[in-house]
C-alpha cells in the first residue's frame, strides 16, 4: 500500500500542517526579524564599506631609480589625487591619499601584496628619454584611479621633459609616457575587473551567506529531525503511519518546513532588496554626491540573491531528508543531538571549504567539492561570489545536487519507514540497517 | 466478504513473530484478536494496513490483498496512543480524515457529530495536551473511525478507560457493527471480549492455538465453572482438593471453581456439605474465555511468564476462524 500511494494530496496535507506549525511559532517569527535585520546589514555593508575608505588614507607608492623624477612624480600624482570637494581645501578636510617615495621596491611589493598599499607606480626612463610608467594594483585599468593616474602619467612625462631641458635653445622632442595598468590578484564579475573594495564586500557577503546557509540548513534540518521526533515521543506517529505513507509524510515534512524555511528567507530578502533598490541614493545620503557618485556597488545583487536562493533549497531537500530519516530512529528528542552530530559535522566540512573558497584558497580541492553533494550547496555559492566561474559549472552543480537528492530520498524514505516503528532502542548503524531490511 | 489472514510469516532477524498465522473475520463482527504480550497481534494489524510487509502468506478483505485496497478502507487505533500535543482537537480530527480523503468540510461536520456523541463537543477547540487521558483516547478513536472505515482494527482499545466511557465505547462499537462495519481489537481483559465478540482467534507466539465463535470454543472445551457461594470456610486449600476441579478462584461472594471434563458436579457438592458448609449458590456454567484463553496458552493474558507448557499449537483451519 505504501509503495503505491501517491504523493498527493497527502504530502500537500501533511506539508500544510507544518508549515502552518512552524510559521505560526513565536519563536519562528522572532528568528525571522533578527535575520532580516542582518541581511539588511548586509545589503548596507558596501556604503558602510565605502563610508569607512573615505576616512581613511590610502598609500600609494612611487618607485624609480631616479630620485628626482620620483620626487617630481610625487608632487603631481599628488595633486591629480587628492583634489578637495569642489576645489576648495576646507580647514577640515584631510586628503584621501598618501603619495610617497618607496626606494626599496621589494618592500613595496610586500606590502602591495599585505593591502597595505593600494598600489605601486613604477618610473623609468627608456634610452630615448621617454618614461615608461607602469601601476601595479588589485584594480583593472577601468578603475577611476588607473585612470586618474594616466593623466598623471602624463604630467609627469611633460614636467620631466621641461626639468631636463637644456639651458641652450636646443630642443629635444617630447615624447609621450607610456602608460599601462600591471593587475594582481584580479577577482572579476561576469569577467568585469572588481575593485578592492568591491572585491572586499563581496567576500564580506560572501562569508554572511555561506553562515546563513549553514544555519538554514542545520537548523531548518533540526526543524525535520526534531518533528519527526516529536511525533514518535508523543505516539502521534503511529496514527499517522496508518494514515498516510512513509513517502507521503516525509515528503510533506521535508515540503512544509522547507517552504516555511523559504518564508522566512523571502522575509529576510525583501527589505534587502528594497535597500538595493535604493543604494544609491542611501550612498549620496550618507557619504555625499563625490563618493557615491560612478561608485560601484556590488555586494547584495538580484542574481546572488537567487543563487542563494536555489542553494538554500536544494541543500535544504538534501539535507532535510537525512534529518528525517535520523529523526525517526529516536525515541527522545533528547538522542536527537547525539544522532545528529556526525550530519552537522559534514555541513561544517562543506560550510569550512567555503570560507577557504572565499579566502582564494583550496585549489583542486574546492573545485571538487563545489560539485559534490553535500558539501557543494556551500562551496559553489562561495565560488560564484568570489570568482569567476563557467556557467556549465554551475549547472554540473546543480544537477549533481539533484540526482544526489533523488538518491538519498530513496534511502531516507526506507529508513524513515523503518524508523518510525521503532521504539526503544539505542539509535546506531546497525539499528538502521537492520530496521530498514524488516520494512 | 470476509478477511482473511492466510498462513501469514513474519520474521524479525532470529525471532518469529508470526508462523503461518490464519484465520477468517466475517464482515459485520466484533472479533477479538487475543494473546499475550508479543503473540504477534501488533504486527498482524500493521501487515492489513501496509505499514510493514509480510514475509509469506497473504491478507485479503473481500477477496482482494491488502496492497490493492485503499487505505481508507482500514481505521486503525493503536496501543501506542498519541496526539499532536499542541494542536486543537477538531482541526487534528480533520487533519486525519483529511488525510483518509475526506474534504475539510465533512470532516469537520463529522468530528463535531462525534464528539457530541462521546459527550466532549465543548473539547473541540481545547488542544490535545490539555485533555485527560480518557478523553484523548476518545479523541483517537474517532481519528480513527471518522472516515467510516469497512474495517476497524484497534489495539487494547478499553484500556485506560472508566467505566463510563467504556460503556460509549461499546455502545459505539455495536452501532458501527449494526452499519455493517467490521471490528478487531486485540485485548487482556477476557470479560470485555466474552461480552463483545461473537468469534475470536487466540494467537500464541505467532500461531493461531483456538478460534471461531466463542459458544463453540465454550463447548468444544468440554470444562465447565462451577460457582459457589456459602457461608463457611471456602478456601482454596481444600477445594482444590476435590475430585475433578482443576483451580480455583477466591472472590469477595465465594470461588469459582475451573472443572475438568470428566468431574462430576454432584460429586462435589456433596464433598462440600460434607464439609460443614451452608451452600447459598450452586452454579455449572460454561467456562470463561479466560479458561479457555489459559488452557490453550497456559497462562493468562496479562501474565508474560509461562505457568504451564504450551498448549498444542497446530494451526487451526475450520470454522470462522480458520
Amino acid at each position: 500500500m505504501a509503495g503505491r500511494d501517491p504523493l498527493l494530496p497527502n504530502a500537500g496535507i501533511v506539508a500544510r500542517r507544518e508549515y502552518r506549525d512552524r510559521t505560526r511559532s513565536p519563536l519562528f517569527l522572532a528568528a525571522t526579524f533578527v535575520l532580516a535585520v542582518l541581511a539588511m546589514l548586509a545589503a548596507l555593508a558596501p556604503i558602510g564599506m565605502r563610508s569607512l575608505d573615505r576616512q581613511t588614507v590610502t598609500r600609494i607608492a612611487v618607485v624609480s631609480g631616479d630620485a628626482a623624477l620620483a620626487q617630481r612624480a610625487v608632487g603631481l600624482v599628488d595633486s591629480v589625487l587628492n583634489v578637495p570637494p569642489n576645489g576648495v581645501a576646507d580647514p577640515g578636510w584631510k586628503p584621501p591619499y598618501s603619495v610617497e617615495i618607496a626606494t626599496d621596491a621589494a618592500r613595496a611589493d610586500a606590502q602591495l601584496a599585505s593591502s597595505r598599499l593600494a598600489g605601486i607606480l613604477h618610473l623609468e626612463r627608456l634610452a630615448t628619454g621617454q618614461l615608461d610608467v607602469s601601476f601595479r594594483t588589485f584594480e583593472g585599468p577601468a578603475s577611476a584611479r588607473s585612470q586618474l593616474l594616466s593623466l598623471a602619467a602624463f604630467g609627469i612625462g611633460v614636467i620631466d621633459w621641461s626639468a631636463r631641458l637644456p639651458p641652450s635653445d636646443a630642443r629635444t622632442q617630447f615624447l609621450v609616457p607610456t602608460y599601462r595598468v600591471d593587475t594582481v590578484n584580479l577577482a572579476t564579475d561576469a569577467g568585469k575587473a572588481l575593485s578592492p573594495l568591491q572585491a572586499t564586500s563581496r567576500a564580506f557577503l560572501a562569508i554572511v551567506f555561506v553562515v546563513l546557509l549553514l544555519i538554514s540548513i542545520v537548523i531548518y534540518g533540526m526543524w525535520v529531525a526534531s518533528g519527526v521526533a516529536a511525533e514518535k515521543s508523543s505516539r502521534v506517529m503511529e496514527l499517522m503511519i496508518s494514515a498516510a505513507s512513509p513517502r507521503q509524510m516525509l515528503a510533506g515534512k521535508v515540503v512544509g518546513i522547507g517552504a516555511a524555511g523559504l518564508t522566512q528567507y523571502l522575509a529576510i530578502a525583501a527589505p534587502a532588496l528594497v535597500l538595493l533598490g535604493f543604494q544609491d541614493r542611501i550612498a549620496t545620503a550618507v557619504l555625499g554626491p563625490d563618493w557615491a557618485a560612478g561608485s560601484q556597488f556590488v555586494g547584495l545583487t538580484p542574481q546572488l540573491l537567487f543563487g542563494y536562493g536555489v542553494f538554500f533549497l536544494l541543500g535544504f531537500a538534501l539535507f532535510a531528508l537525512i534529518y528525517a530519516a535520523m529523526g525517526s530512529f529516536v525515541s527522545r528528542p533528547d538522542d536527537l543531538q547525539t544522532l545528529s552530530l556526525p550530519l552537522s559535522l559534514v555541513a561544517m566540512v562543506g560550510y569550512l571549504t567555503a570560507i577557504v573558497a572565499i579566502g582564494g584558497g583550496g585549489g583542486a580541492w574546492v573545485t571538487f567539492a563545489s560539485f559534490v553533494p553535500p558539501f557543494s550547496p556551500f562551496v559553489m555559492l562561495a565560488r560564484i561570489m568570489v570568482s569567476a566561474v563557467q556557467p556549465w559549472e554551475v549547472v554540473l552543480s546543480v544537477v549533481l545536487l539533484v540526482a544526489g537528492i533523488a538518491l538519498v530520498a530513496v534511502a531516507a524514505t526506507r529508513m524513515y519507514a523503518a524508523g518510525v516503528l521503532l521504539y526503544g532502542q539505542r539509535p546506531g548503524i546497525r539499528a538502521f540497517v537492520a530496521a530498514a531490511r524488516r520494512v | 466478504m470476509s478477511l482473511e489472514i492466510d498462513h501469514v510469516t513474519k520474521r524479525f532477524a532470529a525471532t518469529t513473530a508470526l508462523d503461518g498465522l490464519t484465520f477468517t473475520v466475517p464482515q459485520g463482527e466484533v472479533f477479538g484478536f487475543l494473546g499475550a504480550n508479543g503473540a504477534g497481534k501488533t504486527t498482524t494489524m500493521r501487515i492489513c494496513l501496509g505499514i510493514i510487509r509480510a514475509d509469506g502468506g497473504e491478507i485479503r478483505w473481500d477477496g482482494r490483498p491488502t496492497a490493492d485496497l485503499p487505505r481508507g478502507t482500514w481505521g486503525y487505533l493503536p496501543e501506542e496512543r498519541g496526539l499532536y500535543p499542541r494542536m486543537g482537537v477538531l482541526d487534528q480530527l480533520v487533519y486525519f480524515g483529511s488525510l483518509y480523503g475526506l474534504a475539510p468540510d465533512r470532516a469537520r461536520r463529522d468530528a463535531i457529530g462525534w464528539l457530541e456523541r462521546f459527550r466532549i463537543p465543548e473539547l473541540a477547540g481545547r488542544r490535545a495536551e490539555e485533555l485527560s487521558k480518557g478523553n484523548q483516547q476518545k479523541v483517537q478513536f474517532i481519528a480513527a473511525v471518522l472516515h467510516d472505515p469497512a474495517v476497524l482494527l484497534m489495539d487494547e482499545p478499553f484500556t485506560g478507560l472508566d467505566p463510563v466511557n467504556l460503556i460509549l465505547l461499546r455502545g459505539a462499537f455495536m452501532e458501527l457493527r449494526d452499519r455493517g462495519r467490521t471490528l478487531i481489537f486485540s485485548t487482556h481483559q477476557m470479560e470485555v471480549a466474552e461480552a463483545m465478540c461473537e468469534s475470536v482467534a487466540i494467537v500464541d507466539h505467532g500461531r493461531l492455538v483456538a478460534g471461531g465463535l466463542v459458544r463453540d470454543l465454550k463447548r468444544a472445551s468440554g470444562r465447565r465453572t462451577l460457582r459457589l457461594a456459602a457461608s463457611g470456610d471456602l478456601a482454596p486449600s481444600w477445594l482444590s482438593e476435590l475430585p475433578g476441579v482443576e483451580s480455583v478462584r477466591q472472590d469477595a461472594g465465594g470461588a469459582e471453581l475451573e472443572l475438568l471434563p470428566e468431574a462430576d458436579p454432584a460429586v462435589i457438592l456433596a464433598a462440600v456439605v460434607a464439609h460443614g458448609v451452608m451452600v447459598t449458590r450452586f452454579e455449572v456454567a460454561e467456562p470463561s474465555l479466560e479458561a479457555i484463553f489459559i488452557e490453550h496458552v497456559g497462562r493468562s493474558a496479562d501474565d508474560d511468564t509461562t505457568l504451564a507448557p504450551r498448549a498444542a499449537a497446530a494451526p487451526l483451519s475450520a470454522g470462522t476462524a480458520a
